[in-house]
Formats: C-alpha cells, sequence, structure tokens
C-alpha cells in the first residue's frame, strides 16, 4: 500500500466512522405512545387493512400508534427477549399457542374488566385465558380444520363428504385409486408438524393430559397413531410432509384433503390456484369414529395482549377496538377471510352468507379444543418429544404401544 | 518399427494423452462449475418466474414467461432501502472497526512474548465456538443495561465480536510472515512502537487487511439474529428485513425473495471484482513462510 493508497484508506474509514457517528447512535424513547407489537401488519394484504384500522383509530381518538414487525417464525422470542428485558410495552400479536409462556412472566394486564359486555363469543374468550385469567381479547377465533378439493372428489367419484373414518379412508382409496399421483390426504407427517396427531387422539378416544395434569396417552392415542401409520403404509398419506408443502401441492390440484387454519382457501388463492379449485374447497368437520362422535379440531386464532404498565390502559381500548369494532371486524373479516369473534358481528349477513366461513365456526371451531400442551412451560420440548415419538412409528423404528409409552414417560417428566 | 515410427507414435500417444488430461480437467470444471452456479442460476431464474410458474411440477429450468416485477418491488419499498443503507453503515465500521482492532491485537500476538500470550490467542479463539444464541442473550441484556439496544452501536459492537477473533488469527499468521529483521531495522532507524505498525507492518500488510475487512463486511452484510434482535425496526439490516417483508405466517414471497437477495448480493460481488488482487494475496498470506 502506497502513500496516497494509505491516505484514501484512511480517509474511508474516517469517513464510515463520522457517518455512523451522523446517522445517530443512541436509540430513540417513544414517550406516551403506544406500541403495537405484530406480524400481520408486514404481511401482504394483511399490511393495509391493520394499518387502515390503526390510521383510522388514530384519526378518532388522537392516540399515537407506533407498529412494530418482527417476522412470523421469529416472533415469539423476540417478544420473549423484549419482554425479559422489560423493553416492550402497549399492544402485542399472540398466536393463542404463545399466551402460556408470556403470561409466566408476569408482565401483561388482566384484560377480565375490559372484555366484559363487549360480546366476544365462549370459545373466542376462553383462548385469551391462562389459568382462569383473561391476559388476550380474542383477535380472531377459528381452528384448524381439514378443507377438501371438491374438483378432485368429484373426479374420483366422491360425491358426499366423508364423516366417519370409514367412509374417510373409501375416498381416500377412491382418490389414489383415480389418479396415483394424487396424494389422497396430506395428513402432516414431517416432525415438526406431527402435532396434528392430537385431534385424530382425541378422535379415537384418547387422552393426552388428564384434568390432573398427569400425561394420560392411553389406548386411543396408540389406535390414533397405528391408523396414522397405517395411512402411510397404504400410500394414502405421504412422508416428510409439512404444511408449507401441503398447501402448494393442494393448489395445484394433487391433494384431495389436508388441514390447515381457515385462510387455507385464501392461501390456496395467493398460491395461484385456478379459480374453479379455490371455489370448490369445502371446509368439513374432521370424521369420527363412531356416527354420531364429536368431531375433533384444535382450537386456532390470534390474541391481543396487553402490557401492564403505566400506559396499559389506553393500550388496552386500542385492543379492544381492533378486536371488537364491528367495522373494522368486517373489514378484516372481507380481505382475509378471519372470523370475528364477537357474537354480533359473526351473525351478520357478511359473515353468515359465506358457506365456507360458516361451516367451519359452526362445524368445526365450535368443538374445537386448545392444545393439551399449551399451558406448559416445556410445552414446546413436551411437543417434540411427542412428534419425535410419533415419528418414530411412522418410520417403523417403534411400536405406537411402546412409542406413547416412552412419550408418556418423557412428558411427565418435563411437567416436572 | 523404425526410430522415426516410433518417435511418431510416440508423440501421437503423447498428444492423445494430453487431450486426455484436458477432457478429464474441463469435464471436472463443468461440473464443479455447474454445482457452485446451479443455485445461483435457480435464485435468478425464481426472481423472474410468475409466481403462478415458480411451483410448477415437474419444475421448469427455463420459464415460459419471464417478469422483472419483483425487482421493481424491492426498489418501490423505501423500509427495503432503508434497510440496505443500515446494512452498508453497520457492516463497513464493523469491517473497519474490526481491522483496526485486530491489527493491534494481532502485532501483539505476532511480535511480542510474554506470559499467557498462547493462552490468550486461544481465549480469543474460543469465543468463536459459542453458539450465537447463547451470545445474543447476554449481549441482548448487556446492551440493555447500557441503554444501546436499538442503535447502530449495538450491531456494530456485536458484529465485531464474532468478526474479531478470526480477523486477529487471519492478520496474525500474516504477520508471523513479516520478517523480524524489519521491524528492528525500523527500531535502529529510531521508530517507535506506533511508528513501526502504521509506517512498517500496516503498508506491508495491505492485502491481508483488505481480504480481512472484506470478511469482516460479509460477516456483518450477513448476519440475521444478532440484526433482528438488536437494531430495533428502524434500525433493522437487510437480511431480517427481507424475511419481515416476505415470508409470513402463511406464505413466502420466493420470487421476491430471491429477486431481493440477488439485489443484496451484488455489493459483495462487486466488492470482490474491484479487490481480488488483494483478497487472494490475503488469503494465501502466511501459507509459506519466507
Amino acid at each position: 500500500m502506497n502513500c496516497k493508497t494509505r491516505s484514501k484508506f484512511t480517509f474511508v474509514a474516517a469517513l464510515v466512522l463520522v457517518a455512523a457517528l451522523a446517522v445517530g447512535l443512541v436509540p430513540a424513547l417513544a414517550q406516551g405512545k403506544i406500541t403495537f407489537t405484530a406480524w400481520s401488519t408486514n404481511e401482504g394484504q394483511s399490511r393495509d387493512v391493520i394499518m387502515a384500522a390503526v390510521d383510522a383509530y388514530s384519526a378518532d381518538t388522537g392516540a399515537e400508534i407506533e407498529d412494530v414487525s418482527y417476522p412470523y417464525n421469529e416472533y415469539l422470542n423476540q417478544v420473549l427477549l423484549q419482554a425479559r428485558g422489560g423493553n416492550i410495552s402497549g399492544v402485542a400479536q399472540l398466536d393463542i399457542a404463545w399466551l402460556a409462556p408470556l403470561a409466566q412472566m408476569g408482565v401483561l394486564k388482566d384484560l377480565g374488566s375490559v372484555a366484559e359486555g363487549v360480546g366476544y363469543t365462549d370459545a373466542a374468550l376462553s383462548s385469551g385465558q391462562y389459568e382462569g385469567v383473561q391476559y388476550g381479547l380474542p383477535w380472531t377465533t377459528a381452528s384448524i380444520g381439514m378443507v377438501a378439493n371438491t374438483q378432485l372428489l368429484e373426479a374420483a367419484g366422491i360425491t358426499e363428504l366423508p364423516t366417519t373414518i370409514e367412509e374417510f379412508e373409501a375416498a381416500l382409496e377412491a382418490l389414489k385409486a383415480y389418479d396415483p399421483d394424487v396424494i389422497p390426504y396430506a395428513a402432516m407427517t414431517d416432525t415438526a408438524q406431527l402435532k396434528d396427531i392430537i385431534p385424530w387422539i382425541w378422535t379415537f378416544g384418547g387422552t393426552i393430559i388428564d384434568d390432573e395434569g398427569n400425561v394420560v396417552l392411553d389406548d386411543g392415542a396408540v389406535q390414533a397413531v397405528d391408523w396414522y401409520a397405517s395411512l402411510l403404509e397404504r400410500g394414502l398419506i405421504a412422508a416428510d410432509m409439512d404444511r408449507f408443502d401441503a398447501r402448494q401441492l393442494f393448489a395445484q390440484g394433487r391433494v384431495g384433503f389436508y388441514e390447515d387454519a381457515i385462510l387455507a382457501r385464501s392461501v390456496a388463492a395467493g398460491n395461484e390456484a385456478d379459480q374453479a379449485l379455490v371455489d370448490g374447497i369445502v371446509s368439513l368437520p374432521r370424521p369420527v369414529l363412531n356416527e354420531g362422535d364429536t368431531p375433533q379440531s384444535l382450537l386456532w386464532g390470534h390474541l391481543l395482549v396487553v402490557f401492564d404498565d403505566d400506559n396499559a390502559e389506553a393500550a388496552a381500548e386500542f385492543a379492544k377496538f381492533l378486536s371488537s369494532d364491528q367495522d373494522t371486524a368486517l373489514t378484516y373479516f372481507d380481505a382475509l377471510g378471519l372470523p370475528p369473534t364477537t357474537a354480533d358481528t359473526l351473525n351478520s349477513d357478511t359473515v353468515q352468507n359465506d358457506e365456507y366461513v360458516k361451516t367451519w365456526s359452526e362445524q368445526v371451531t365450535a368443538t374445537a379444543r386448545t392444545n393439551p400442551l399449551w399451558p406448559y412451560a416445556e410445552s414446546a420440548r413436551m411437543e417434540s418429544t411427542l412428534n419425535e415419538m410419533v415419528q418414530a412409528v411412522l418410520t417403523g423404528d417403534m411400536s405406537a404401544e411402546d412409542a406413547m409409552a416412552q412419550a408418556r414417560d418423557e412428558l411427565n417428566d418435563l411437567i416436572g | 518399427m523404425t526410430v522415426g515410427q516410433y518417435e511418431m507414435a510416440s508423440m501421437a500417444k503423447s498428444r492423445r494423452q494430453i487431450v486426455s488430461d484436458k477432457l478429464v480437467l474441463y469435464g471436472a470444471l463443468l461440473v464443479i462449475s455447474l454445482f457452485a452456479f446451479f443455485p445461483i442460476y435457480w435464485m435468478l431464474v425464481t426472481s423472474l418466474t410468475p409466481a403462478k410458474e415458480v411451483f410448477a411440477f415437474p419444475p421448469r429450468l427455463f420459464p415460459s414467461s419471464l417478469t422483472l416485477d419483483y425487482y421493481r418491488d424491492f426498489f418501490n419499498k423505501p423500509e427495503l432501502i432503508r434497510f440496505f443503507r443500515n446494512s452498508v453503515l453497520v457492516s463497513s465500521v464493523t469491517a473497519v472497526g474490526s481491522i483496526i482492532i485486530s491489527s493491534y491485537a494481532a502485532y501483539s500476538f505476532s511480535k511480542f512474548r510474554y506470559w499467557g500470550r498462547k493462552s490468550l490467542m486461544f481465549l480469543v479463539l474460543s469465543a468463536q465456538m459459542f453458539p450465537q444464541a447463547l451470545l445474543l442473550i447476554a449481549l441482548y441484556l448487556m446492551f440493555d443495561s447500557l441503554g444501546l439496544l436499538n442503535s447502530y452501536w449495538a450491531v456494530i459492537l456485536a458484529f465485531t465480536t464474532f468478526t474479531l477473533p478470526l480477523c486477529i488469527w487471519m492478520l496474525k499468521s500474516y504477520f508471523d510472515g513479516i520478517p523480524n529483521d524489519l521491524i528492528e531495522a525500523a527500531k535502529v532507524d529510531g521508530a517507535n512502537q506506533f511508528q513501526i505498525i502504521h509506517r512498517v507492518l500496516l503498508p506491508i500488510a495491505a492485502p491481508a487487511l483488505v481480504s480481512t475487512g472484506l470478511f469482516a463486511f460479509i460477516r456483518g452484510w450477513n448476519d440475521f439474529i444478532y440484526a433482528l434482535t438488536l437494531a430495533g425496526p428502524e434500525k433493522m439490516t437487510l437480511p431480517p428485513g427481507l424475511v419481515l417483508f416476505y415470508t409470513g405466517e402463511f406464505q413466502t414471497a420466493w420470487p421476491n425473495l430471491m429477486a431481493a437477495s440477488l439485489i443484496v448480493s451484488l455489493p459483495i460481488v462487486v466488492g470482490f471484482l474491484i479487490m481480488q488482487r488483494y483478497i487472494v494475496g490475503g488469503v494465501t498470506a502466511g501459507a509459506v513462510k519466507g
């Protein structure tokens, strides 16, 4: 490096350092604002809809709202870390699965009095409760349910949607016979998403955790896992299937049935599925073991929680507006197909005229239950353990009986 | 066979051998190139393919139609441009800071002998071996107590913590190759340590400084988790910014993500092209001791 080059190098280095200082190295402190932390405020279509509602609220009330976004897959870790450091305030969007870890930290405001008299449905309210305390206001409440491509079903000669497991198996066989390249049921078989076995365990009469908090995983669980493995063996479900693949394949018309959140229809449309396919998507209650049994599904939805600090009252009012104002909820429903959470809005013509959502709400979400692992501090590890045991059965490494016995021991240890 | 015939046969055999060797060489290079460039090709094709065709089955090597929409979309998002500027700023400061600090540290490790020197060197390197997530929580709490969260400094300091160990080792191995006689000669001429490092050592070490700086820049440029956690929404850099904009709860905008990834790779590629002369020299520095 000669003198000239060295001088240039020193100059560039100095310039970079000065620029760093000039751009501002001290964090700006926001005072008196309501911070709204969410992932949906940065995702495609939902961004515009939510921000319009936020702007409307600001205009009406004069409240200053600052939105902060994190990617969905990193969201919980970021919120937990910030809550741990006391660096988060205002309102935050939560998946209902994430309420327990945040509630356990003792940073959330009890919204029981805020939720009173608003008209949220009982199912919706229950999704925001932890140990009997209303920590979350329900923003959208639905379930992980089953959807079908009726175009494909009709082509395979299936005219009635299956209601029992026997009929379901017959439909899957018919789809396979119609086109061997079709995946009759894109059930989750990827280890990370095998929690979808839970409603099947309930369907077979199994219990995962009893009322006393003991892990049971009884004969019903063994039967359900055995049945799941038999579907794989018969080629009615596919190995290593995750939700992302299932959605893509469903949008391409190569899947008969699969399970997803209520957004399944708009996800298919977003994945450029043919309009005829989108129009032919129906939701259906999970098939039951015996006629008359209750169809099972996992509750799914989004909550709004409020961090308990000086500005919590104002933040709670904003959360109530976002989750219960009818015009806002209907706009949200129109744009994204996410069901509202108040009885009045659910009974409005806009919602009732949408057969897909109506069926989903009345026949699937109505009987949905929360994931029994969520209330525990070690829920993530418990879920992984259960998933790994189910995977071991699917790969033929363990019998269902041994796998459930081992899962029972390990889950009991994690509960402590 | 006459001598002439033998020589001709021998030459023909030798020519065949050369041709055959070349065929093997070029064949191997072709396979390696395909292996190396196919992901880039796939990124490029995906970034130009309309969303409807991206997941076509069976996959297509050549899309039936092309679009530049996803590139336009990137430049139409002011937030992404802001993230881009943030990336340039924090990666540049990280690179410059890493060079400055590691130059002094490497000089010390290379040219001085003192008690605990080797242990200290390995201690520095061992910092590289901790899981990032573990360091992240410690850094988060530390920056929180210092009031540095959501600032450029938080990201720069975090990046520098994980670039320094390797930078120090890279420069040390280069300094080891510089004869001590040069330093002794400078001392005889009356130079102090400051003058020795700035007027003797660093000018000679230009290639190593450039390659070390580029290494630090790339580490900073590509980091995701530190930038996401420590920078806050305003100071966020491109990797978390792209994930924030193009991945969601239900869908990932692959063509947008690929287009944006190609755009953000450009500064690194251009940097390599401009500085490749130094980089080759810097990377091989210390490989052979003179």
